[in-house]
């Protein structure tokens, strides 16, 4: 029973070191890429001890790729990559086939659906003009008056309506209120796609500065890409510095 | 043949009825001292040092202390401890653990429950190395190939060992592989829109209640088939009151990779095939196996027959249908426990009868009574329902041991 015993202990112990080698193996050899990372719907932020990230090539926009076909969930898909002048990777186009001779990533489709841009202008009370895109937008119309809570650069982070009774303050970022003048909405086909490498593991409490660095744009991942497009998480660069 | 070492409440139990044996002049005073003398040394033990299901209950919460402990050191000085630091430690208690326990069960043999319990820590600590992999090299924590591994490497040392703690361990692990594995192949978005995993879960618990009692009827397995038993029971009669409920509405999913009854049911029915094996079955286990294989069979097919039932009559025929399928489960489960003097039975059924009883008088007499009565009524059943409970179940247990002395 001895023998037994340490048989499958041993086991065990080959499993996990297994699991070490593979990943260690795919971080010393697969080819390095950075990608630009998106905010988070900000009522799904930081859970726990890790980062949730999204990409940009997490929600690809079909109709601006060209691509005719469409796409289930769950199905294996691959996504041709093309450098940016920043040195960040971007999509291209997406295809179910594995590309030949060029750089892709693989992921795998969570759904296709039919998303909107908006584009809005938003007169404040000085009566100027603001030229917003937010990225939700639906449930707000012409006239309505809004508050927007924006950080330093621009972005929103969140969109609240206002009423004679209900007054919003901004938990984070800069308020701008005001009355929606004119609301444009452009429809098109959106595919969303997870790589498996939406969350990074953090020390308890470090999450939140990098949370806001990812809602910021500022944020960007470095990933190491098998040959076979499956990427895994290298490195985090807020401001072109190194997250340890 | 030594005494059991943790027979105590035989042990109590025999000096009463040793005691009224004596009475009624079945043996003499002479017979019961000697009889009670062999497991008196027991007793001692009891009375200085508190019996012994006291000990492994504090040695196992203590593994569970000190796995959560090792993972919660790790995970608070994230950064102040290097990869390999953090490697070296899971490597070294898992070692640890495990040796240490092996060596104070089977070979020093002077701390066999301390060792059982470190032993079920090295299994903890070898499902916490697995996570902590993950966060290393950032793989998505909802990634279920984690448990599934875990509860594979760990059922074979069951196995081995013949211990429940961890065969519980690596199904209750193997049940949670199950339902992230099927979430993720299937594409709706939240649990809360779809029914699919109330009868995936309940196919799983007949399943490993099926194998639970093939392991019963062979003796070498004997001892580890009350955790298949167990979970298995909970689980399926959780399922089968859930689907009690009106949820017919959110639907089935259509398009539900049918791998995982394909699995499931292969695994079942190899377990039925080889419980028709070994000699000296207990009473009923015809009608048992058979009801188990024509429920899982129901089961599937709704599943499969009926994703999307639009008509509203439909729905209530099928509820009701349902209804009287749960109900027949714990008339069966509570005649078979009887029957058979088995007391998981018993308790479960029981437990599933009075929560439906809770459930359908909410369902159907919240409309329908003044609010002031429905309390009133409802209170007042609940303490019948308790009392007549109570008494129903002393009968039945009581009976077993009547029976027990018949015989």
């Amino acid at each position: 029973m001895r023998k037994t015993f340490v048989f499958f202990v041993l086991l065990q112990v080959v499993l996990l070191i297994g699991i070490i080698a593979y990943r260690q193996y795919w971080v010393a050899t697969g080819e390095r890429i950075l990608l630009k990372t998106t905010p988070v719907d900000p009522r799904d932020i930081f859970r726990g001890d890790y980062v949730s990230l999204r990409y940009e090539i997490s929600s690809l926009n079909l109709d601006e790729l060209a691509v005719k076909q469409s796409f289930k969930g769950n199905e294996k898909v691959y996504v041709i990559l093309q450098k940016n002048p920043d040195g960040t990777f971007a999509a291209k186009s997406v295809s179910k086939e594995p590309p030949t001779g060029k750089k892709f990533i693989q992921g795998r489709a969570l759904y296709e659906i039919l998303s909107s841009k908006w584009e809005i202008v938003l007169k404040d009370d000085s009566e100027n003009l603001h030229r917003l895109k937010p990225q939700w937008f639906s449930s707000f119309k012409q006239g309505d008056r809004v508050l927007f809570c924006l950080d330093e650069r621009g972005n929103i982070l969140a969109v609240h309506q206002e009423s004679a009774g209900y007054k919003p303050e901004c938990r984070g970022g800069q308020p701008l209120s005001g009355i929606v003048e004119e609301i444009k909405e452009k429809k098109f086909r959106s595919l969303n796609v997870e790589y498996g490498i939406e969350n990074y593991f953090v020390e308890e409490g470090k999450g939140m500065a990098i949370e806001s660095s990812r809602n910021a744009r500022e944020l960007r991942v470095e990933v190491s890409l098998r040959s076979d497009g499956k990427g895994i998480i290298t490195g985090l660069f807020v401001n072109g510095k190194l997250v340890k | 043949m030594p005494p059991h070492r943790e027979d105590l409440g035989f042990l109590r139990k025999l000096e009463q009825e040793s005691e009224l044996w004596l009475k009624e002049g079945m043996i003499l005073p002479e017979q019961r001292k000697r009889i009670l003398a062999r497991y008196r040394l027991l007793k001692k033990a009891d009375e200085k040092a508190g019996p012994g299901k006291l000990i492994t209950t504090l040695s196992i919460l203590g593994s569970i202390l000190v796995g959560v402990g090792v993972i919660l050191f790790i995970a608070s000085n994230w950064s102040g401890i290097p990869n390999w630091g953090r490697l070296s430690i899971v490597f070294f208690s898992l070692l640890i653990s495990y040796g240490l326990g092996f060596y104070l069960r089977y070979e020093a043999k002077n701390y066999p429950k301390v060792g059982a319990s470190l032993i079920l820590l090295g299994s903890l600590i070898f499902g916490a190395g697995m996570f902590l992999i993950a966060q290393i090299y950032h793989i998505t924590v909802h990634y279920p190939n984690g448990p599934l591994l875990w509860g594979l490497f760990v059922l074979p040392l069951a196995y081995l060992l013949r211990f429940r703690s961890l065969l519980s361990l690596a199904l209750l692990v193997l049940l949670i592989w199950l339902g992230m594995e099927a979430h993720l192949q299937t594409s709706h978005h939240s649990y809360l829109q779809s029914v699919t995993m109330v009868p995936l879960f309940c196919v799983a618990g007949i399943a490993l209640w099926g194998i639970g009692l093939m392991h019963r009827d062979w003796r070498s397995l004997r001892a580890i088939s009350s955790p298949y038993i167990f979970i298995g029971t909970l689980i399926t009669f959780f399922a089968g009151f859930v689907l009690t409920f009106d949820l017919y509405a959110l639907g089935f999913e259509p398009d539900f990779p049918l791998i995982f009854y394909a699995g499931i049911v292969v695994l079942f029915l190899a377990g039925m095939i080889l419980r028709c094996y070994p000699e000296g079955k207990e009473k009923g286990w015809i009608p048992e196996t058979l009801g188990l294989v024509i429920l899982m069979a129901i089961v599937i097919y709704l599943s499969m027959a009926s994703p999307n039932i639009s008509p509203m009559r439909a729905r209530a025929g099928l509820r009701l249908f349902l209804n009287a399928l749960f109900g027949l489960e714990i008339f069966g489960l509570i005649i078979l426990g009887f029957i058979r003097r088995y007391s998981i039975y018993v308790n479960v059924g029981l437990l599933f009868f009075a929560l439906d009883v809770v459930a359908r008088y909410f369902d159907l007499f919240w409309e329908l009574l003044p609010r002031s009565l429905f309390f009133i009524a409802g209170g007042l059943l609940l303490l019948f329902g308790g009392i007549l409970l109570e008494r129903k179940r002393r009968r039945i247990l009581a009976s077993f041991n009547i029976k027990e002395a018949d015989e």
